[in-house]
């Protein structure tokens, strides 16, 4: 294999890696907030990483420019989201969980 | 034409005055114009006397702008009468603002009420009818005064402007042609697409004049802000999959508020993407420059009010200057204030 190749199987690897720590976070987490975190953050680096690895794979210049592309959209909307989620979830009055609130949930 | 203290009840004024003093002028019977001031407690409630006192202050002020618009010689079949009403019983709702002036009307056989665009008795709920659906009933003629009243909403897009146009259309055209596949035809389409685009959107984007000079240095900056954010992105991740796969999910969420050094639309959406993306915060909501910020772990909370990254942001769009404001720690938010004193360059102070 090519170093090109390796690359490509790395960041595919680690993409898949977050890709699967949001969705683990999603399940062990409590409350909607936190849960926000995960989908926000490790989700992001999810797709964006193997997005760069499609990028670095298709190698022709146009559909690795629009992959670029797709990377810059990801890093604008996906926190946006999260933020819509968040606020919405404000607006309806749902306490953030804390420490405190361990014995109640389960 | 009832009065209360207003930002439009000026204009409001002058507006019926106008109208009363053409409605003399044209006709020889006597024209009557009551201005009152419409008390919501009783008078021998003992909060009265300042409700009371404001009003016979309005109603000062009210006779000093009479004179004004009156001028010298006022016709003489106008008579114009100043007074307080309302002041027999207690009023709540629109509804009951609405009894008094109809009361009043019909006592006095007027046959028009004037009302000032921002005169809300009673409150503007949802569950209420307003003032001026509440007037209808009565057998009279309603009319709200046609003043201009300040926009108290975001400023609007500025009117479009050559400039403006420029840039719109540079930008949606170089879009278009990256991502084209570069034969003559493609420059022909790009530009009538980015025509149209231009078209569209010069009416609603940019709130300020795109600069020439402004918008190049901020991109520069930008691509120094990226690789910074890029790195606290790769920072944030580690830590949400180590609290996340850490068998007793070590979290401490909590709510936190920061009042953010920055200002204006685009700089704050940055600010709160950033946030969003970094380690164990997430913008929950924004007014103004309060961010009210959900954050995972304390050293979250920490970093946070380290204020790293709100002043990469005011790097990214004020200039190495504005960098070097205080952090929010330092401006006495975030909890026990220890102060820090770790202002200076942003690229080093950032690095920590």
């Amino acid at each position: 294999m090519t170093p090109t190749e390796w690359a490509i199987v790395a960041l595919a690897l680690v993409g898949a890696f977050f890709g699967g720590v949001a969705s683990i976070g999603i399940v062990r987490l409590p409350d909607v907030y936190t849960r926000a975190h995960a989908a926000s953050k490790s989700d992001t680096l999810g797709a964006v990483l193997s997005i760069a690895a499609a990028a670095f794979a298709i190698q022709t210049d146009l559909a690795t420019i629009k992959a670029v592309f797709l990377l810059v959209f990801m890093f604008l909307t996906n926190p946006t989201a999260a933020h819509a989620i968040a606020r919405a979830a404000q607006d309806q009055g749902i306490e953030p969980w804390t420490v405190g609130d361990e014995e109640g949930e389960s | 034409m009832p009065v209360a203290d207003s930002v439009t009840v000026r204009n409001t004024v002058a507006y019926a005055v106008e109208q009363a003093e053409s409605a003399a002028r044209e006709g020889q019977q006597p024209v009557s114009l009551h201005l009152v001031a419409v008390a919501s407690t009783r008078a021998v409630d003992p909060d009265a006397q300042t409700e009371l006192g404001q009003a016979k202050d309005l109603l000062d002020r009210i006779e000093v702008w009479l004179d004004e618009d009156l001028g010298t010689a006022p016709p003489s079949n106008l008579d114009v009468k100043l007074g307080v009403i309302g002041s027999d019983r207690y009023l709540f709702s629109p509804g009951d603002y609405a009894d008094a002036i109809l009361a009043y009307a019909d006592e006095h056989s007027i046959e028009r009420v004037v009302l000032d665009p921002e005169f809300n008795p009673g409150g503007t709920t949802p569950m209420l009818r307003p003032l001026e659906v509440e007037l209808v009933r009565g057998d009279i003629e309603v009319e709200t005064a046609p003043v201009e009243r300040p926009a108290r909403s975001t400023a609007l897009a500025r009117a479009a402007t050559l400039p403006k146009y420029l840039t719109i259309f540079g930008a949606s055209y170089l879009f278009y042609m990256l991502l084209s596949s570069y034969k003559p035809l493609d420059f022909l389409t790009g530009a009538i697409t980015a025509t149209i685009v231009t078209a569209l959107l010069a009416p609603i984007a940019f709130s300020r004049q795109p600069s020439l000079t402004r918008i190049p240095r901020q991109l520069a900056r930008l691509a120094i802000y990226v690789p910074y954010l890029l790195k606290e992105i790769a920072i944030a991740n580690l830590e949400i999959a180590y609290v996340v796969l850490h068998p007793s999910l070590p979290i401490d969420p909590e709510m936190v508020e920061l009042e953010a050094a920055i200002w204006g639309d685009g700089p704050v959406t940055t600010l709160a993407n950033s946030i969003t993306l970094t380690p164990g915060t997430l913008t929950v909501s924004v007014s103004e420059q309060a961010f009210d910020i959900h954050s995972l772990t304390g050293s979250a909370r920490e970093d946070l009010f380290d204020g790293g990254l709100e002043r990469a942001v005011r790097f990214v769009f004020y200039g190495r200057e504005a960098a070097a404001i205080p952090s929010p720690r330092e401006r006495g938010q975030g909890g026990d204030g220890t102060v820090e004193s770790d202002i200076g360059d942003p690229e080093v102070a950032d690095d920590d």
